[in-house]
């Protein structure tokens, strides 16, 4: 059997906050309740959360940069806590943003610098970072000022600054965000290329259609636990089925949203306001279920709009989340 | 995939390269490397240059010392604080090299800015002064020079890991800088300061490192009972104590900063 790339037994982290100068008010938050993962050595993971969920701690405590409250972990094999030092050879972090750069001086400086505390064979160095600078796309930038960078630039040196000593498994901290279409698109690309060449990948977005173009499996995490792990797929058929119907409409009675949800097939009814006019969404099991039955069990609606279509990640994503209790 | 083993003195090294091109890419250093401390040498030679040389020579020291240990450590613990505030602080933990290493390299950069610094004054008083200065043992002078600022240094390295500690470290470093200068002898003598300030500069490497350049640049100096021997001996031992210690509180302090998670706080 292969052992697993991460292992994490029932982690929890707490974070405490004091305010007050003369009296503390100390506020405890649970930032992580009790979660398990396992990850697979090759795959690419993606975890996925609303703001606060508790994502970016999870990669931190799973590269180092935070000890948990309690549970344990395990990286390539290394536990994260007794082992930091050898593991962090061994793993790459892209934390991305604006920040988290030495900015006053070349891109190639940064890398260089970094090159040395991962002990980057002296021989070996240049040509590394060239190549680095080169695969990302910064190859005519390389020796400017990373002050005179773009976003994109940025975010792409920090990928390199991520892969420069080849680790065996890359954290990627949301790496498009603010990124435009174009920069985002490559570094897509670029993730797919780490993939195929056997890094693991551990990537937590906010992107729904960037985590079902990417990741082999998902989970959802939302107010510290892990609410689903599974395939796009599996996903879909745990949230009722791969179908959605959209309807739009006004003036709907509950006794006909009761109306829908007993039709065969519909696992399940949301409802959205958008001003006066009411959406409402079903997830459909059934293949038999036809649109104009649906439209039939609404009969006083002759401006009804009904449609069909592929259940998205962030339907999915939406139910798991939504579902979840405080 | 590779595996990669760091070594100390590449971190060392990278860190000491790093802090000279950010040095260097920064200009407004040059006013604490050099500018400061032509204008604390020349108040000090303005304020003694009618007490003959000896008194000329002990201030511009004072003066000189300042500037070293405002380099040393505002450089050095700054350099910490300014990877909070670029963000820098979290990838560089998250490499395999202890930081204590990095922050040793930029505190040597510091530490040699400063006695540029230091012999800027010593060089403008001379040029100033009408008398040659009457230096007692010129080659122990240079040598003792050097000597203070690794003192310096080895105290700047467990005070930087405050910055590491906490973002309010600015307010605590520039709370200390002068109280240090004082409490060390930089500007007045320690016997001059009240007896319970004693015990805390004999417990400061540069305090012991300072009378023994004393000792070899002002003819007829009688500083501690110990004499220069005994001053020598006394900065390298808190010193030797210093750079044990250093270790254990950047141990310490990752732990505290890993614990409470504020790395990424500026």
């Amino acid at each position: 059997m292969v052992d697993a790339a991460i292992s994490v037994r029932q982690l929890t982290r707490v974070y405490s906050s004091r305010k007050g100068f003369l009296f503390n008010e100390v506020t405890r938050t649970e930032a992580l309740r009790g979660v398990d993962l396992e990850i697979a050595p090759g795959e690419l993971f993606g975890l996925l959360g609303p703001n606060g969920a508790g994502k970016t701690t999870l990669a931190k405590i799973l590269s180092t940069l935070l000890l948990p409250s309690s549970g344990s972990a395990r990286v390539l094999g290394l536990d994260v806590v007794r082992d930091a030092p050898r593991l962090r050879s061994r793993i790459g972090l892209v934390l991305g943003g604006e920040r988290g750069l030495y900015y006053r001086v070349s891109g190639r400086e940064n890398l260089r610098y970094f090159a040395d505390l991962y002990g980057i064979p002296r021989a070996e160095r240049e040509s590394r970072i060239t190549e680095m600078l080169e695969r990302v796309g910064l190859g005519a930038a390389g020796d400017q000022r990373v002050e005179e960078y773009s976003r994109g630039m940025k975010q792409k040196l920090h990928l390199a600054r991520g892969l420069l000593h080849q680790p065996e498994l890359l954290f990627l901290d949301e790496p498009t965000i603010g990124l435009d279409p174009k920069s985002a698109r490559e570094t897509r690309k670029f993730v797919r290329a780490l993939l195929s060449e056997g890094v693991t990948i551990f990537l937590t977005t906010h992107y729904m259609f960037e985590a079902e173009e990417l990741c082999q499996r998902i989970a959802v995490l939302s107010k510290g636990k892990i609410v689903a792990t599974d395939s796009v797929a599996g996903l879909r058929q745990l949230v009722g089925g791969d179908r959605t119907f959209e309807i739009d409409g006004y003036g709907f009675e509950d006794a006909e949203l009761a109306r829908l949800k007993a039709l065969a097939g519909v696992s399940r009814v949301v409802t959205e306001e958008f001003g006066p006019r009411l959406r409402i969404t079903l997830r459909v099991q059934s293949p038999e279920l036809e649109l104009d039955r649906v439209a039939r069990a609404l009969p006083g609606h002759p401006e009804l709009e009904v449609r069909e279509r592929r259940t998205a990640l962030e339907d999915i994503y939406l139910d798991l989340v939504e579902e979840e209790p405080a | 995939m590779r595996k990669v083993e760091p070594s100390r003195l590449r971190a060392f090294l990278a860190s000491v390269r790093l802090s000279l091109l950010l040095f260097l890419a920064d200009p407004q250093w040059v006013i604490p490397a050099t500018i400061a401390p032509v204008i604390f040498g020349f108040a000090a030679f303005e304020l003694y240059q009618g007490s003959g040389a000896t008194l000329v020579l002990y201030a511009i020291l004072g003066a000189g010392m300042m500037s070293m240990w405002g380099q040393t450590l505002y450089g050095a613990g700054w350099a910490t604080g300014q990877d909070r505030e670029l963000g820098t602080l979290e990838p560089t933990l998250s490499t395999p090299t202890s930081y204590l290493w990095v922050v040793f390299g930029r505190i040597v950069v510091n530490a040699v800015t400063g006695l540029v610094g230091g012999l800027v004054v010593f060089a403008v008083v001379s040029f100033a002064y009408p008398h040659p200065l009457p230096l007692h043992a010129p080659v122990e002078f240079v040598l003792l020079f050097a000597f203070v600022l690794v003192t310096l240094a080895s105290v700047g390295l467990v005070l930087s890991a405050v910055y590491v500690y906490t973002r309010y470290a600015g307010f605590i470093n520039n709370f200390g800088e002068f109280g240090f200068y004082i409490i060390t002898g930089s500007m007045f003598p320690v016997v001059l300061l009240p007896f319970w300030t004693s015990p805390i500069a004999l417990l400061l490497p540069p305090t012991w490192a300072l009378d023994a350049l004393r000792y070899a640049s002002l003819p007829g100096y009688a500083g501690f009972g110990w004499g220069f021997t005994g001053d020598i001996l006394g900065a390298v031992g808190t010193m030797l104590v210093y750079l044990a210690a250093a270790g254990s509180v950047y141990h310490r302090v990752e732990q505290h900063v890993l614990t409470v998670g504020n790395l990424q706080e500026y």
